[in-house]
C-alpha cells in the first residue's frame, strides 16, 4: 500500500462516528418510542458513510427507517471504504485491473452460492431443533472424504455420481442415527439447558468424526479428480470467441472473467439441489410439515405431525447438505481430515448473517461472505497475510452483524420450543 | 464424617501432588513431570472455564483466545523490551535516569534479518562494553494477566446482550480473528513458526541451598502447581461468597435475579474478567515453561480439549473440573502407545483422541454433571435425601404437597 | 411511610397503546387488588413498575425516589419486589441458596449465621424447611411458588407486587398464601395482587384498582367497585375481550 496513512485514517473516521452513530441512533430512535431493531445498524453504515453530516439529520429528525434509509447508507459506506482503498493504494491489483476485479466478484458469487448452500443446512437444522450444530464441517468433511474414497479407492473408476449419492446417504444415515441418540432427550425435558446441551454434544461428535477419519484416512492430503470435463465451446466463433471460451478444466467468459470447472459444476449442482430442496418444502407433505414444526412445536403436534421425526429428518437432511457441498468440492481443493473447521466458522457467520433459521437469508447471506473473502484475499497486497486473514473476513461480518442486527438479515423471532431462549 | 471426606482426599491429594517431585525417582522422571505441570495448566483452564460456563452459564468458546493473549503479551514483552545502561541511537528507546528503555523493532521471519535488528546492531557497535538486561519473566506474566482482563472485560461488556448459542459463535469468531491476526502479522508475531520466550526460571533458581538448573522440572512444576491452587483458592472463594450465588441465580434466570436486587451486568462482566484472567496467567507461566508460543496452540482442537475435560470431569464444579482435565491429561498421555493387532497398527496418537470424543457424547448423554461431580455429591449431598424423607414423614398433610 | 406515586403513565408497543395515562398513589400499608380482563395492560403496568420496560411517558415514585428509569435491580434496592405470573425460581440451586440470593443482593452487612437464621424462619413459615437442601427444580410447582414468595421476605421490600399468586396452587398451599399475605401486610408493607380469582381478591384486599385498556377505570373499596357500571361493563359487556391477547411484554428478549 503506497499511502496507508490515508486507508486507516478514513476507516478509523469511519469507525468512531460509526460507533457514536450506533449509540445514539439507537437512544434517539428509543426516546421517540420508535422501532429500533433498525436503528442500531442505520445509526452505523450512516455515521460510516456520511459522518455527522449524515447523523445530525437522522436524530433530530428520526425518520421511519424504509428499506431505503436501511440499504443506502450500506452501500454508501462500503463505496466509502472501496474508494479509500483505491486513493491509498492506486498500483493494487483489485483497483487498477478490471478484468480481474471481475473474475474475482464472479467466483465471490459461485463460490459464495456454494457456502450459503452449505449454511442452508445449518439454518434448517436450528429451524427445526434449535440447535446450532458444531458438527455441521465434520459433515462436509466427510463428504468429500467419502466421494475420494469410493471413487478413488473402493471403486475406482465407478461414476463420480455414484461417489456423490453414496457419500450423502452415508451422512443422511450418520445424521439420523446421531439425532435418535443423543438429541432427542432435549425434547423430553430431561436436559435443564438443552441449547448448551446441544452445543456440547455436537461438539463432541466433531471431534469424534474429525479424529475418527483422521486415525482410518491418515493426515495426508487427497484429492479427487474432476467429476466431468467441460465439452470444447467457442462463442459466438472459433476464432473470435469473445463471449465464452471452455477448455476441459476451465471456463472464459468475455475473455477476462475465468471459472473452474469444479467451482462451476458444484455452484450448478446446488442451485438445482436448493430448487428441489425448495420445492420440497413447500409442495410436499413432509415439507409442509417440517415448516409447522419449526414455526410451532405444539401446535404441529396437535396437527398430526410427529416432530420427533422431523428432528430427525431435519437434523439428517442438515448434515446431507453440508456432506452434499463436502462432494462437490472435494475435487476443487485438497482434502484433510480438518479441512471442515473453516467452512463449519463460515457456515456460522452466514446463518447469522442471514438470520438464524432463514433459508433466503442463509443463501444471501452465502453470498455477501463469498464476496467479502474475494475483496480479502484479493486486495490485501500481502498474499500470505491475505491467506493467513482467510478465517477472519467471515469472523469480522460476524462480529458487526452480532453487534449491529442480531437478527441477521432475515431474522425472525421463534415462537415456541428452545427457540425462545436465545 | 461423610461430609468431610471430599475436604480429606483433597488435602491428601495436594500433599501427594507436593511430595510427589521428591519422592518419585523412576527413568521417566522428566517425562512424568512434563505431564504434570502440562496438566496442571489444563486444569487451570478447565477450571477457569467451568466457572465461566457452568456456574455462570456463560459458554464461551474464547477461552483459548485469552490463553493465547497471556501467552502472546508476556512473548511480545520478553521479546521486544530490553532495559541497557547507554542509548543505542537505532532503536526507540525511553530514557529513565541511567537506564534506557529499549524497544527492538519488529523484524520479519527470513534468516538474514533474524539476527539483524538494532539491538544486535548496536551490541556489535559496543563490541561488548555494554549489556543489556531482558525484561523479568515474572512482569511479563503479570502483564499478560492483565492483557487478559483487559480483553475479558471488553468482550464480556460486548456478549452482555447475547445469550447461548450467540454467545458460543460471537466467543468462537474473537478467538478465530485472533489466531488469524498472530498468524498473518508475521512481522511481529513470527506467525507459525512461533515466538521464542526466556525460560520460567532462566538463571536457574536456588531453594533451600539447593540449586536447580533452568531445564530442571521441580521449579516450574510448583510454579504452575501453586498457579493452579491460587487459581482454584479465589475460585472457591468466589464460589463461596456472593458472587458464585449471584452468577448461578443469572444462569438460571437472569430477569428473576434482577428482580431480587442483583446486578446482573456487573456479575456477568466480572466473571469474564475474571475467568480470562486466569486463563491469561496460565497461558504465560505455559509459554514460559515451554520456551516457544505458536498460533497453533489457539486452535479449536485445544478449546475442545478444554471442553472436554471441563464437560467430563463435572462442568458445575470447578474442583471436579481440575481433577477431570488432570486424569485426562494422563489417560491420553498414556494411551500414546500403538499397538499391533494382527498385522495392522492401531495408531493410537489418533484413536486416543476417537475414544475421548466418545467417552464425552456419553457423559454429556448420561451423566449430566460429569463423572467427578456425582462422587463428591454423594458425600457433600447424600444427607438431603434422608433429610428430606425424614422431615416429611411427621407432618402428614405435606406428603401430598411435596411432589 | 411507604409511599407511591404513579403519575401519568404512558406506555406503546408500536402502533398499540397499553397505557393511556395512570394515575395512582398507595400511601401506607394497603393492601391492594389489581384486576382487569386479559389485555388490560397489568402485566405492563408492573413490567414498568419493577424497571423491566421504561414507560414512554410518566413518572413513578417510591418514597420521593424516581425509579422509572432505574434498571430492574435498582428497583428492587429501592424497596419494590415483585414476583413472576410464571414462576421463576432458581431451579438448579438449593431452597436456601434461593433466599439467600436477595438477602445478600441487599448489600446489609448481616451475618452469615443471621441470614441463615432468617431463611429458616422464612422456611419454617412457608412449611418447607425440610426441603431447605433439596434443589428448586426438585420441587412441585406450589412449593416453587412459596419460594417464589420467600424470597421476597428475604429481600424485604416496601412495597410488594404479587402476580398471580393464586393460579394453579393446591387449596392447602392456598391457606399458606393467605396467611403469607396477611402477614406481610401486618409487617406493614404495601401488597399490590393481580389475579384473575375474584373470590380471592375480594375477600383479601381494602382496595381495588381496575385497569381496562390502559385506563384505570376504577380505584376504591371492593364493594363500591364491585356494583360500578364501567367494571361490570369491562367484565361482563363484551366478549371479545377475553380474545384479545396479552401484549408483548414478557419477551425474551
Amino acid at each position: 500500500m503506497e499511502t496507508p496513512g490515508i486507508f486507516w485514517g478514513v476507516i478509523s473516521w469511519m469507525i468512531v462516528w460509526a460507533v457514536l452513530g450506533s449509540i445514539i441512533t439507537r437512544r434517539s430512535y428509543l426516546k421517540r418510542d420508535l422501532d429500533t431493531s433498525n436503528a442500531t445498524f442505520v445509526g452505523a453504515m450512516m455515521g460510516a458513510a456520511a459522518g455527522p453530516v449524515g447523523l445530525v439529520p437522522l436524530w433530530m429528525r428520526t425518520p421511519e427507517l424504509t428499506k431505503l434509509l436501511i440499504v443506502l447508507p450500506a452501500i454508501g459506506a462500503v463505496t466509502l471504504i472501496a474508494a479509500a482503498f483505491a486513493f491509498a493504494d492506486p498500483s493494487n491489483n483489485c483497483v487498477s485491473n478490471g478484468s480481474f476485479v471481475a473474475s474475482q466478484i464472479t467466483n465471490g458469487i459461485i463460490i459464495g452460492i456454494i457456502y450459503g448452500f452449505m449454511a442452508l443446512g445449518l439454518t434448517l437444522i436450528f429451524s427445526i431443533l434449535g440447535v446450532v450444530s458444531f458438527a455441521h464441517g465434520e459433515f462436509y468433511m466427510v463428504g468429500g472424504m467419502l466421494v475420494y474414497y469410493i471413487t478413488v479407492v473402493w471403486f475406482p473408476g465407478v461414476s463420480p455420481l455414484i461417489g456423490v449419492l453414496g457419500s450423502c446417504s452415508i451422512a443422511f444415515l450418520v445424521g439420523a442415527v446421531f439425532e435418535r441418540m443423543f438429541l432427542t432427550p432435549m425434547y423430553k425435558g430431561k436436559i435443564d439447558r438443552p441449547v448448551e446441551y446441544g452445543i456440547l454434544v455436537t461438539f463432541g461428535l466433531a471431534f469424534t468424526i474429525q479424529y475418527f477419519v483422521q486415525a482410518l484416512a491418515g493426515a495426508n492430503p487427497v484429492k479427487a479428480r474432476r467429476f466431468f470435463d467441460f465439452p470444447r465451446l467457442r462463442l459466438p466463433s472459433a476464432d473470435d470467441a469473445w463471449l465464452l471460451k471452455t477448455s476441459r478444466g476451465n471456463l472464459t467468459l468475455f475473455d477476462t472473467i475465468s471459472i473452474s470447472n469444479p467451482r462451476f459444476v458444484a455452484a450448478v449442482v446446488c442451485i438445482l439441489v436448493l430448487l428441489s430442496l425448495l420445492y420440497f418444502l413447500h409442495r410436499t407433505w413432509t415439507g409442509k410439515a417440517l415448516r409447522a414444526v419449526s414455526l410451532d412445536r405444539e401446535a404441529a403436534a396437535i396437527a398430526g405431525i410427529n416432530p420427533d421425526r422431523m428432528n430427525m429428518l431435519a437434523f439428517a437432511l442438515g448434515g446431507m447438505i453440508a456432506a452434499l457441498a463436502g462432494s462437490l468440492l472435494v475435487q476443487a481443493f485438497s482434502w484433510l481430515p480438518q479441512v471442515g473447521n473453516i467452512p463449519a466458522m463460515r457456515s456460522f457467520v452466514i446463518v447469522v448473517l442471514g438470520g438464524l433459521g432463514s433459508l433466503p437469508g442463509a443463501f444471501f447471506g452465502g453470498i455477501i461472505v463469498g464476496l467479502v473473502e474475494a475483496a480479502g484475499t484479493g486486495c490485501i497486497p500481502n498474499p500470505q497475510k491475505a491467506a493467513s486473514y482467510i478465517p477472519a473476513y467471515g469472523m469480522v461480518v460476524l462480529t458487526l452483524t452480532l453487534l449491529l442486527r442480531p437478527t441477521g438479515l432475515f431474522g425472525r423471532r421463534f415462537a415456541s420450543g428452545t427457540h425462545g431462549k436465545f | 464424617m461423610r461430609r468431610q471426606v471430599p475436604y480429606y482426599a483433597g488435602l491428601a491429594l495436594i500433599a501427594f501432588l507436593a511430595l510427589f517431585p521428591f519422592v518419585y525417582s523412576a527413568n521417566d522422571y522428566d517425562y512424568i513431570m512434563h505431564i504434570f505441570i502440562i496438566a496442571f495448566f489444563y486444569a487451570i483452564l478447565a477450571s477457569s472455564w467451568s466457572m465461566l460456563a457452568g456456574y455462570a452459564g456463560q459458554f464461551s468458546f474464547g477461552h483459548m483466545g485469552f490463553m493465547g493473549i497471556g501467552a502472546y503479551t508476556t512473548a511480545l514483552f520478553c521479546h521486544y523490551f530490553y532495559l541497557s545502561p547507554q542509548a543505542t541511537n537505532v532503536c526507540t528507546e525511553f530514557q529513565f535516569g541511567d537506564t534506557w528503555l529499549v524497544i527492538v523493532n519488529p523484524i520479519g521471519v527470513t534468516s538474514t534479518t533474524l539476527t539483524q535488528d538494532c539491538l544486535s546492531q548496536a551490541l556489535a557497535v559496543w563490541g561488548g562494553a555494554y549489556e543489556v538486561t531482558p525484561m523479568p519473566v515474572w512482569l511479563g506474566i503479570v502483564l499478560g494477566t492483565i492483557m487478559g482482563g483487559v480483553f475479558g472485560l471488553l468482550i464480556g461488556l460486548l456478549v452482555l446482550r447475547l445469550r447461548a448459542a450467540y454467545l458460543a459463535l460471537f466467543t468462537l469468531g474473537f478467538a478465530e480473528i485472533l489466531r488469524a491476526t498472530i498468524s498473518a502479522e508475521i512481522n511481529i508475531t513470527r506467525g507459525q513458526a512461533g515466538i521464542e520466550l526466556p525460560k520460567l526460571f532462566q538463571d536457574g533458581i536456588t531453594v533451600f541451598g539447593r540449586t536447580f538448573s533452568s531445564t530442571d522440572k521441580i521449579p516450574p512444576y510448583f510454579a504452575m502447581l501453586a498457579l493452579l491452587l491460587l487459581c482454584l483458592a479465589i475460585l472457591t472463594w468466589l464460589a463461596k461468597s456472593k458472587f458464585g450465588l449471584f452468577v448461578r441465580a443469572l444462569r438460571e434466570d437472569q430477569d428473576a435475579a434482577a428482580a431480587l436486587g442483583v446486578n446482573t451486568t456487573r456479575y456477568k462482566v466480572l466473571v469474564f474478567v475474571i475467568t480470562t484472567m486466569m486463563a491469561a496467567s496460565a497461558g504465560a507461566v505455559q509459554a514460559h515453561y515451554i520456551g516457544i508460543i505458536t498460533p497453533n496452540n489457539l486452535f479449536l482442537l485445544q478449546m475442545s480439549l478444554v471442553v472436554a475435560m471441563a464437560v467430563i470431569g463435572g462442568v458445575e464444579n470447578f474442583v471436579a473440573a481440575a481433577i477431570g482435565a488432570i486424569i485426562i491429561e494422563f489417560v491420553l498421555e498414556m494411551l500414546r502407545n500403538s499397538f499391533d493387532i494382527g498385522g495392522i497398527t492401531v495408531d493410537m496418537t489418533i484413536w486416543r483422541l476417537v475414544i475421548f470424543g466418545i467417552i464425552l457424547m456419553l457423559t454429556l448423554r448420561f451423566t449430566r454433571n460429569g463423572l467427578i461431580t456425582p462422587v463428591i455429591e454423594y458425600f457433600t449431598r447424600g444427607h438431603v435425601g434422608g433429610e428430606t424423607v425424614a422431615h416429611r414423614a411427621q407432618p402428614a398433610d405435606e406428603s401430598e404437597a411435596a411432589k | 411511610m411507604i409511599k407511591l406515586v404513579v403519575k401519568d403513565l404512558h406506555k406503546k408497543f408500536g402502533g398499540l397503546h397499553v397505557l393511556k395515562g395512570v394515575n395512582f398513589e398507595i400511601n401506607g400499608p394497603e393492601l391492594i387488588g389489581l384486576i382487569g380482563p386479559n389485555g388490560a395492560g397489568k402485566t405492563t403496568l408492573t413490567n414498568i413498575l419493577d424497571g423491566a420496560i421504561k414507560p414512554n411517558s410518566g413518572t413513578v415514585y417510591l418514597n420521593d425516589t424516581r425509579i422509572d428509569q432505574l434498571e430492574p435491580y435498582q428497583v428492587a434496592l429501592a424497596g419494590l419486589g415483585r414476583t413472576f405470573q410464571v414462576t421463576r425460581s432458581f431451579r438448579r440451586m438449593t431452597v436456601l441458596e434461593n433466599l439467600y440470593v436477595p438477602a445478600l443482593a441487599m448489600g446489609r452487612p448481616d451475618s452469615k449465621p443471621a441470614i441463615h437464621d432468617k431463611a429458616m424462619s422464612v422456611l419454617e413459615f412457608l412449611t418447607m424447611d425440610h426441603l431447605r437442601n433439596e434443589f428448586a427444580q426438585a420441587l412441585s410447582g406450589g412449593q416453587q411458588k412459596l419460594l417464589e414468595l420467600g424470597r421476597l421476605l428475604m429481600l424485604d421490600p416496601d412495597i410488594v407486587i404479587l402476580d398471580e399468586p393464586f393460579a394453579g396452587v393446591h387449596p392447602r398451599l392456598m391457606d399458606i398464601i393467605h396467611e403469607y399475605i396477611r402477614r406481610v401486610n401486618d409487617e406493614g408493607k404495601a401488597i399490590i395482587i393481580i389475579s384473575h380469582q375474584m373470590d380471592s381478591i375480594f375477600s383479601l384486599s381494602q382496595r381495588l384498582l381496575v385497569l381496562n385498556y390502559g385506563d384505570l377505570i376504577a380505584d376504591g373499596e371492593p364493594e363500591v367497585v364491585k356494583h360500578d357500571p364501567a367494571v361490570i361493563e369491562a367484565y361482563l359487556g363484551s366478549d371479545e375481550d377475553e380474545e384479545e391477547p396479552e401484549p408483548a411484554t414478557e419477551t425474551q428478549s
